[in-house]
């Protein structure tokens, strides 16, 4: 079994598979996610595909503050991801609240409601920083099956 | 298969002892099929009472059951009874037709129904033509005549039709207490059931053509009476077109039977057979009554454009939808049409035929796919499979005959299973509608999984059915005649069937926490043992096929064409055109579902998780659905696409009954 | 028995061919699209990592579809490797296509629900056109198996072109590619969030797409049917229909099921009457 097992580690840490949550993003992050995809980027080079449930993905990509109405859902998102698994937050507004912060109705960044691997600051995220984030929550993952080290570094800036 | 010469020769049954007592058991055995459950029926019509009937039913269907398999175990034979009780029994059925047909009148003319009247009278004045004018009685015709098709059928309608009038006992309670009756009708109810499995046995060991006819009138009645029994305005219109309709097959069948009498001589099936076997002999003197016996076949089983009675049949109680659709009525159709396949074969009314049949294939494929009610579904599913066999007749090639012959026996018992299903369901959840059985495994896990399995066995390998059409498609890929229009039809229809029946099975499995079972379900015992029986049945049958095919197909087919259909060797299926290993795949299928069900229960509670609603899901007193808007719960709706605007009956009915007339017309006037 | 060993080495190869193939297929898509493309060995990364992840299913009888689909595909190929019966081996891939409805829609999801229907409308409209396709080469070689196949003396498609077409429009469906990758697109995020495989997430997921390279390459062996007479023939021939897909996937875009229906139904059908015609009076 030893050997599928490297076997399964190995595609574990080549084909994540992300799933884009817009947790009340003003779009601006959402755009540039969506510029990965795009031919001068193309993530497909290292695996990633888009997916749309989060139920075939590896990684959560958050977008946007989260508030009182979507905490549920982005907590109910990530529940419904098989493990292992790895949260990305993206923009300002994704690794603490940004710009929103202060506003009545916002809870914070994604870190309030789930765990969060690696930080994606920026306003917005840069689609280079995105696919570097993706990159080291690979890493994050390998360390936590004991395959690596933790990287020093989780907020890409 | 030992044969037995059952003519009553009195020197040699003299002769021997064995061969006397043979006859004495043919004696019984056929009486226990064909008039037994007459005066069973007679029993139960007049002992009142539940108890009384709770036993008779059993009993007889039992003896009726046990008599088939003794007729099975002696194998072919020819038999003529001359009399009974001392009356001549050509005497006897002679006023017996007339009386049936006199009933008939009585019954149009109660209903002030023109058309009925017409059709009886028409033969009325045909039998008296044929009886007093046309017939020589100074020829004797063989009364009775077995071969493996007539016991496969026989086996058929005795078992299976047993089944389900036993199935019966605990439906037809339960059903009349929903109806809160002041007067219990079960009796006339189990009286007509009795009396059809009789008249349905007869019909297929008679080969005395009249004597048919006879029998098949009374098919007819019964079949007027049971779906009108429940009395409403719907069963009573339901009823009375069924009745008409086959009226007119009768009426075809008396006039086929004016031209035989004429033309050949003789009503005798087999003499009628084997003269049709001399070159030159197929002329339209041969091939007119031979449409019209088509034409006969194709009302009784219900092909376009006469789809509409059996249809109508559902509003009758779930037992006599699963007697009418599985062992009696239609396949009296189809046994008319494939017992005279011979004398038709190699001709262009055997094309017209397979034309015809494989029409009625997919148009009623394609109407079941536009239904939503599940005896719907059944019922134009029944009709696609008898519009499939009658193909297989009309290809008439010694592995069409033998496919056709497997249709039979294996719709039946899948058929009459999926009726009894619905039933049930209907019982319990008060609808026959697929959609409201959309997770019914939560509400009935022994039934869903039953009824999965029906229609599993309808429609994937390594099952009978699959088997049987395996041989059509590759029967009909060898027609020497039309060929390219009848597979594509067989084609587009089978796809069709696939359709249909996979989005039923999917919608009944629903959900439920991986690892936890629903709670388990009560069912009266007639209702639960039929089901298990015929569950059983449908699967371990087709795990036998390879026997079933030796042991009745393959001599049924040897009467109709001299190459041999398929050699199975092994539980393989062999011949020119194919290979179907059953066994292995059997094998290999059975391990890999062994497997799949084993990694099934594995999966325990903690991978349980709600389906994927966008991260709203939600569960609500056990119902799933999403967090909506203003925080409100909405529970999931799905439906099936059911394409009424490609498929709805209003759309296509028309159509389909216009082609259906001109294909008719086609088929008499060719052979002209 | 030597043909049985054969078969069961060719079972075991075909997972790898199909997988790679998918590989080549969507290397080759992204150089269409001026991308750089994902490695080869892409598609076994990604089915590895599935078996890897913890199981997640709404209920049991979606564990039960995704292993006889699998079971079922690679039955299929089985029997034709042993240069089985045609008809027969369609009649068992059908078993796994049925199942994986059949899980599809056990689940209350309105995805799976419709990428089921879909998936039901697809199968309705490649499965007459596969039959014909079989009683075509039942009609050119007298006998639906394979072996007769072999023994022609000239390849298929001088007689049946029209056929082949036929299946081509059975292949592009079965492949899931546009026009007619209406059941469980994956780039139809939103709307459709794969359809009939919504539902079926993680090892499960990967048996599934196993099981679809197992149908891929059924489908493409039934393509080399068609030039059987020479290696380089056969070759030529699948490549020049797989990149005829590639293509026709990158220039299309999806459409809705009845446009397929009409489409597919209605030109394949023609083509095959045509051309079963042509046959019957040759
Ligand atoms: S970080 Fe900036 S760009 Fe991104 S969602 Fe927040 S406000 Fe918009």
């Amino acid at each position: 079994m030893g050997l599928l097992e490297n076997w399964i580690n190995k595609g574990r840490l080549k084909s994540p598979w992300v799933v884009h949550f817009d947790c009340g993003s003003c779009n601006g992050c959402d755009i540039e996610v969506l510029a990965c995809l795009t031919p001068v980027f193309d993530v497909e080079r290292f695996g990633i595909i888009n997916v749309g449930n989060p139920k075939h993905a590896d990684v959560l990509l958050v977008t946007g503050t989260v508030n009182h109405r979507n905490k549920k859902v982005l907590k109910n998102i990530y529940d419904q991801m098989p493990d292992p698994k790895a949260v990305i937050a993206i923009g300002a507004c994704g690794t603490s609240g940004g710009v929103f912060r202060e506003c009545y109705n916002v809870v914070g960044g994604v870190d309030q409601v789930i765990p969060v691997d690696v930080y994606v600051p920026g306003c917005p995220a840069k689609p280079d920083a995105i696919i570097d984030g993706v990159v080291t929550a690979l890493d994050v993952v390998k360390a936590k099956l004991g395959l690596g080290e933790m990287p020093k570094v989780t907020v890409i800036d | 298969m030992q044969s037995v010469s059952g003519d009553v020769h009195p020197e040699v049954s003299r002769l021997s002892f064995v061969l006397c007592y043979e006859v004495r058991m043919l004696d019984t055995l056929v009486f226990g099929s064909v008039v037994f459950p007459l005066l069973a029926a007679l029993a139960v019509y007049f002992v009142r009472g539940d108890a009384a009937r709770n036993i008779i039913v059993p009993v007889s269907v039992a003896i009726t059951a046990a008599a088939a398999l003794g007729l099975a175990g002696l194998g072919s034979f020819s038999y003529s009874p001359q009399a009974i009780l001392g009356i001549s029994l050509n005497g006897l059925i002679t006023v017996l037709d007339f009386a049936l047909l006199g009933f008939i009148f009585l019954i149009a003319l109660r209903m002030g129904n023109l058309l009925i009247m017409g059709l009886t009278v028409l033969q009325v004045l045909g039998m008296v033509y044929l009886d007093f004018f046309l017939m020589d009685h100074g020829t004797q015709v063989t009364g009775f005549y077995a071969d493996s098709l007539s016991l496969t059928m026989v086996l058929i309608i005795s078992i299976v039709g047993g089944l389900i009038c036993f199935y019966g006992l605990g439906y037809m309670k339960e059903h009349e207490e929903h109806l809160h009756l002041a007067k219990s009708r079960q009796p006339r109810f189990f009286f007509f059931m009795l009396l059809f499995l009789g008249a349905m046995n007869g019909l297929v060991l008679a080969n005395n053509l009249s004597w048919m006819y006879f029998f098949w009138e009374v098919t007819t009645l019964c079949s007027f009476m049971l779906i009108g029994h429940d009395g409403t305005d719907e069963a009573k219109t339901n009823a009375t077109r069924a009745l008409w309709m086959n009226m007119a097959g009768g009426v075809a069948f008396v006039a086929a039977l004016m031209f035989l009498q004429k033309s050949m001589g003789t009503l005798s099936v087999q003499d009628i057979l084997a003269k049709s076997a001399a070159p030159g002999m197929k002329t339209a003197a041969l091939l007119l009554p031979m449409a019209f016996l088509c034409f006969a076949g194709f009302t009784k089983a219900a092909q376009v454009p006469f789809q509409s009675w059996l249809c109508g049949a559902m509003v009758a109680p779930t037992p006599v939808s699963a007697l009418l659709h599985s062992s009696t009525m239609v396949k009296a159709g189809v046994y008319l049409v494939i017992r005279m396949a011979p004398a038709y074969q190699g001709t262009m009314l055997s094309a017209a035929v397979a034309i015809f049949g494989a029409f009625t294939f997919i148009a009623t494929s394609a109407l079941a796919v536009g239904q939503s009610n599940g005896k719907k579904v059944l019922a134009y599913s029944t009709i696609a499979n008898l519009g499939l066999i009658i193909a297989c007749a009309g290809i008439n090639t010694s592995a069409a005959i033998a496919a056709a012959v497997m249709l039979i026996i294996f719709h039946a018992i899948s058929k009459g299973l999926l009726f009894l299903c619905v039933g049930a369901i209907e019982q319990k959840i008060g609808s026959r509608d697929i959609e409201a059985m959309r997770g019914l495994f939560k509400v009935m896990p022994r039934t869903a999984v039953i009824t999965v399995i029906g229609i599993v066995t309808m429609m994937l390998p390594p099952f009978g059915m699959l088997l049987a059409k395996w041989m059509a498609l590759e029967s009909a890929a060898t027609a020497t005649a039309a060929m390219p229009p009848l597979v594509i039809m067989l084609a587009l229809g089978s796809a069709l069937t696939v359709l249909f029946w996979a989005r039923w099975a999917g919608v009944m499995l629903g959900s439920t926490v991986p690892g936890e079972n629903p709670p388990s379900e009560h069912q009266p015992f007639t209702v639960r043992l039929p089901l298990l029986l015929l569950a059983g049945g449908a699967v371990g049958l087709s795990l036998l096929s390879p026997f079933v095919y030796s042991m009745l197909v393959a001599p049924a087919t040897a009467l109709y064409a001299k190459a041999t259909a398929y050699t199975v060797s092994m539980g393989v299926f062999e011949n020119n055109a194919g290979v179907f290993a059953v066994y292995p795949l059997f094998l290999l299928l059975g391990v890999g579902f062994v497997y799949a069900l084993r990694a099934a229960k594995k999966v325990g509670p903690e991978a349980a998780s709600l389906p994927y609603m966008g991260g709203s899901q939600k569960v609500v007193d056990g119902k799933i659905g999403f967090n909506g808007p203003m925080n409100g719960f909405v529970e999931t709706a799905a439906g099936n696409y059911y394409m009424e605007s490609l498929f709805g009956e209003s759309k296509l009915s028309k159509s389909i009954n216009v082609i259906a007339i001109v294909l008719l017309a086609v088929m008499l006037g060719g052979v002209l | 028995m030597l043909t049985f060993i054969a078969a069961l080495i060719g079972l075991a190869l075909t997972p790898v061919v199909g997988g790679l193939l998918a590989g080549v297929d969507r290397r080759v898509t992204a150089r269409l699209q001026s991308r750089f493309g994902p490695p080869i060995l892409q598609p076994f990364y990604d089915v590895l990592k599935l078996l890897g992840k913890a199981p997640m299913v709404v209920n049991s009888w979606q564990v039960m579809s995704a292993y006889i689909y699998v079971m079922s595909s690679a039955l299929a190929v089985l029997l034709f490797f042993m240069q089985g019966d045609l008809l027969l081996l369609f009649f068992v891939m059908t078993i796994g296509a049925v199942f994986q409805v059949v899980g599809a829609l056990s689940v209350p999801s309105p995805y799976a629900q419709v990428g089921a229907q879909r998936e039901l409308l697809q199968m309705l409209a490649y499965e007459p056109l596969i039959i014909v396709v079989f009683v075509g080469i039942s009609m050119a070689t007298g006998s639906f198996k394979i072996a007769d196949v072999y023994a022609m003396e000239k390849p298929l498609l001088l007689s049946m072109p029209f056929l082949f077409i036929a299946l081509g429009y059975a292949l592009t469906i079965k492949l899931r590619k546009s026009p007619f990758d209406i059941s469980a697109c994956h780039h139809a995020h939103q709307e459709l969030v794969r359809g009939v495989l919504t539902e079926y997430s993680g090892p499960h997921l990967a048996l599934l797409e196993i099981g679809h390279w197992f149908d891929v390459v059924l489908i493409l062996g039934l393509c080399s049917l068609f030039w059987h007479t020479s290696i380089v023939g056969m070759v030529a021939l699948l490549v020049v229909t797989y990149a005829a897909e590639i293509l026709i996937d990158n220039i299309c875009a999806r459409m809705t099921w009845p446009w397929m229906l009409k489409n597919v139904l209605g030109v394949g059908l023609v083509l095959s009457v045509f051309n079963l015609l042509w046959l019957y009076v040759s």
